[in-house]
């Protein structure tokens, strides 16, 4: 069974906390979550919201519709109201507030929902909204906020103000009542959640109250789990997945989606105990420019270097990049895709980069880029990124969408160990004296020597083994070619089926074509497909350089259709493919709205590409 | 013979960022910084900046000929204003920086000048300043004989001369004094150029005891001498980290 649950509110009211707090309770229930957080670029103020999809199986992908709203003022209401299919827990003084007083809404926002309203004979009350859920067979739950935390407040010793703001662990706890799960699982965790014994207590009470409000309306399955899960993020996956990977530097300028991941690492900096450990050092950098030279200059040393960012830091990290390459430096730039151009959408996500990653930065030079395909993926793609910068010591970019970034997930703690894992650092060479640093083996990887080691130079311009300046035409074309030919070299080296899959049968007649976040909507969606028989099969790429070609146009081959779905405008992925291997796509499904794509409409589209030969549909969910 | 010197050319306007990563990843090392005044404080300005915020133990030393010489003489950031060298087609409609005042006021430690055509004193001075401990900069004037018709040999030699300035910090009081005292003789400028060391002060803690702060095993233990792998097998566990994450 699965069962959708939002809450949403202004940013700053605890929406974070309320939805980690919901989405650890279900999960010490033994469900497995899927979460969403949406926010706004703002501080505070402007509607958040997270929403979590929860089963006893696997939940690989979002849906629009959601099953449960906790709200507990009225913005939400006005944002939300379409979606909801079964309960909606609101504050009942907020019934008379007028969409006009939503003042955090955006204005065209605001006037859509309410000719939407109007249209079909409703007033534009949040009351209304309410009314329109419920003759769609919604139960609406009021609950009178003020008054049920006035009478906590006669217990609790802390201002009004701070006693509102627990409103929404009243709703947390309703919303668990109302499925069945046990008071005490709500409580235990309260008391795990707030360390600080005045907030405790207060939500302690909270969480009484709102539980009393509703009784089980949902008959969830009873669980029972015999080994660990974590509930991670993709920014968290791919910390670790660095740290396990060796990282020692990294520098980073703040940005969203992509800071996260760096403060989680230097929060973590000391490797093991006592005062000799290890340190991941981490550098907040004056701007991007200086994150991705600085790296640049660590991995120099010999430290395993990364840095982290999102598209408009990518950007000022291209001429980096280009001495990166120039320079044969094993880099890691993790790059988590928001909506563009410029800053765009800076919180939502798409994956309008790929094209970018790829050719980022002037001049030729062999680069690795992969982009990994769910959140679970991310951790052991962060640590092999270490391990392929420095084996091809060539600059690696690995794409996380923000709808990666920041999604919470369920995930089996052995799945987290990767046992067969290798640090592999490629050839190194501990020669002393004068260093030949780029010295022709055949097959394009030079010994690597590190700074110190001996005399060494680098320059961004041409140069000869030795790293000085040479422009002479032989010496140009051995060098060129020297650096593009590990691109090969890592395409005959890297397994096919680690860089594309295929899901579902292979006499499905239409080909889905598609990479990045997208894998877990697609395979939900092919399993309903393909029980009506709209017979698709998935062909789902991991990584685009060196680009699996033959791989590629082999398991794209006899496809009657070939459906592009990806969250940007112009198929990119598609695009290059077709670059790569000649085969074009005949359709596409594309959303670039800063969402990710959600089970419904994507199972929609399908069925109108596939039975109406609709060429092009653009989501809007 | 080769010396046990190896050589980054960076990218234009970034050498202090490369600088930086390679002295922050291996300490051992020791790191100077060569640019040009276009270089380190107009496209690199920031980075210029932000190396004195650190006190990181590197030396910067820019060659400060009043114009970018290779792109052909375009007027440089430390070129004053209405000033017209050979290669520009107007007087100069920028007002020129004070490299000394700018490197005092982002928080260098050593902050020196030097003059090219005296070599003796030169060397002394980037001697002294590759043994403070903390960052260090020295403003190099020299000449552009090609482009910069303006501060010749002759010009230079008729103002430089070597200033008896008592710049060091011995105690934390001294400190705003001597910064201050050291900026107003960064003025002088028009009649004559005083070169030697304008402000020196250890006793502010270099970013490698910042670091140290956080990592207790730094500087001893550093990015570059640390073993990441035994057999293939990482050394660096992160299980701990994962369990904290446990839901159930
Ligand atoms: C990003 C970038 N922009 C422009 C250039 C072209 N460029 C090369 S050197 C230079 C100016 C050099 O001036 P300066 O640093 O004062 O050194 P000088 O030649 O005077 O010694 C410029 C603009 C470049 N290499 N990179
Ligand atoms: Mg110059």
């Amino acid at each position: 069974m699965q069962v959708t649950w939002t809450i949403g509110g202004p940013q700053g009211m605890g929406v974070d906390t309320s939805a980690t707090l919901f989405g650890n309770i279900v999960c010490s229930a033994g469900f497995r979550i899927y979460g969403e957080r949406e926010y706004h670029s703002n501080i505070k103020g402007r509607h958040s919201f997270f929403k979590i999809v929860f089963s006893e199986g696997n939940v690989r992908s979002m849906v629009r519709a959601t099953d449960i709203l906790a709200t507990f003022e009225p913005q939400t209401i006005f944002e939300h109201f379409t979606e909801v299919r079964k309960f909606v827990i609101y504050d009942k003084a907020a019934e008379s507030t007028d969409i006009e007083k939503a003042n955090f809404m955006e204005p065209e926002l605001r006037k859509e929902a309410a000719t939407f309203l109007t249209a079909r004979g409703y007033g534009t009350t949040a009351g209304e909204a309410v009314r329109y859920m419920t003759d769609r067979g919604v139960k609406a739950v009021p609950v009178s906020y003020r008054q049920l935390l006035t009478e906590i407040s006669r217990n609790i010793k802390l201002p009004y103000t701070v006693i509102d703001r627990s409103r929404n662990t009243v709703a947390v706890s309703a919303s668990c009542a109302l499925l069945g799960i046990s008071k005490d699982s709500v409580l235990n965790m309260i008391r795990s959640t707030f360390r600080n014994e005045s907030f405790a207590q207060l939500n302690l009470h909270a969480a009484e109250a709102g539980y009393s409000i509703l009784k089980k309306e949902f008959d969830l399955p009873g669980v029972s789990v015999s080994s660990h899960r974590v509930l991670v993020d993709g920014n968290t996956l791919s910390a670790l997945g660095k740290m396990y990977g060796g990282l020692r530097f990294q520098s980073y300028y703040p940005i969203t989606p992509a800071s996260d991941e760096s403060t989680y690492i230097e929060a973590n900096q000391i490797l093991g105990e006592g005062p000799d450990a290890d340190g991941i050092i981490v550098i907040q950098t004056e701007d991007e420019i200086s994150a991705i030279n600085m790296a640049i200059g660590s991995a120099l040393t010999g430290a395993r270097s990364a840095t982290a960012t999102s598209g408009p830091g990518f950007s000022l990290m291209s001429e980096g990049l280009s001495w990166a390459g120039m320079n044969e430096v094993p880099l890691v730039v993790t790059n988590y895709v928001r909506g563009g151009p410029s800053t765009g959408l800076p919180t939502r996500s798409g994956q309008e980069d790929l094209q970018f990653a790829l050719h980022a930065g002037h001049g030729e030079f062999p680069r690795i880029v992969l982009a990994s395909c769910d959140v679970e993926e991310v951790f052991g793609d962060a640590a092999w990124a270490m391990n392929l910068a420095e084996k091809y010591q060539t600059p690696v970019v690995h794409l996380i969408e923000k709808a990666l970034a920041n999604a919470f997930v369920t995930i089996d703690e052995e799945r987290l160990s990767i046992p067969d894992y290798r640090i592999e650092r490629g050839r190194i060479s501990r020669e002393t004296g004068i260093l030949h640093r780029f010295a022709n083996e055949g097959d394009g990887i030079s010994p690597r020597v590190f700074l110190g080691q001996g005399s060494i130079f680098y320059t961004g311009d041409e140069h000869n083994d030795r790293g000085h300046m040479r422009e002479y035409s032989s010496n140009r074309i051995a060098m060129y070619e020297k650096r593009m030919k590990k691109l090969d070299t890592a395409d005959r080296e890297i397994p096919a089926e680690r860089r594309v899959q295929s899901y579902g049968s292979a006499d499905a007649g239409n080909i889905i074509l598609s990479w990045g976040s997208t894998r877990g909507v697609l395979l939900d969606a092919l399993d309903i497909l393909n029980k009506e028989k709209t017979e698709c099969r998935l062909v789902q790429i991991k990584m685009f350089s060196p680009f699996p070609a033959e791989q590629v146009s082999r398991l794209l081959e006899g496809g009657k259709m070939i459906i592009a779905v990806e969250n940007n405008y112009s198929a990119q992925g598609a695009a290059y493919v077709r670059e790569r291997t000649g085969i074009s796509t005949s359709n596409e499904i594309l959303k670039f709205n800063g969402m990710p794509m959600f089970l419904e409409e994507v199972v929609d589209a399908l069925r109108l590409v596939v039975e109406k030969n609709e060429r092009r549909v653009i989501l809007n969910g | 013979m080769s010396l046990p010197v190896s050589g980054v050319h960076t990218l234009h306007g970034r050498a202090i960022a490369f600088a930086s990563g390679i002295k922050i990843a291996n300490p051992e090392l020791t790191v100077i910084v060569n640019v040009g005044d276009g270089d380190g404080l107009g496209i690199g300005v920031g980075h210029f900046v932000s190396a004195g915020r650190r006190n990181l133990d590197i030396t910067v030393l820019v060659h400060n000929n009043g114009v970018y010489g290779l792109t052909k003489g375009q007027a440089s950031p430390t070129l004053k204003l209405g000033e017209r060298t050979k290669s520009l087609p107007k007087p100069n409609i920028n007002s020129g920086i004070n490299p000394i005042a700018l490197a005092l006021t982002s928080g260098y430690t050593f902050v020196a000048r030097a003059y090219s055509f005296d070599t003796k004193g030169e060397a002394e001075i980037i001697r002294a300043a590759v043994k403070h401990r903390g960052s260090s900069f020295v403003d190099i004037l020299q000449p552009c004989p090609t482009y910069n018709d303006i501060n010749t040999k002759e010009w230079f030699d008729k103002r430089v001369y070597k200033a008896d300035m008592d710049g060091e910090v011995k105690d934390e009081p001294d400190q705003q004094e001597k910064i201050i005292a050291a900026i107003r003789k960064s003025y002088e400028w028009d009649e004559k150029i005083p070169v030697g060391v304008f402000y020196r002060n250890e006793l502010v803690p270099p970013f490698q005891e910042r670091i140290r702060g956080n990592v207790p095993s730094y500087p001893g233990r550093h990015p570059a001498n640390s073993v990441i792998e035994k057999d293939g097998i990482p050394t660096t566990s992160v299980s701990k980290l994962i369990a904290a994450k446990r839901v159930i």
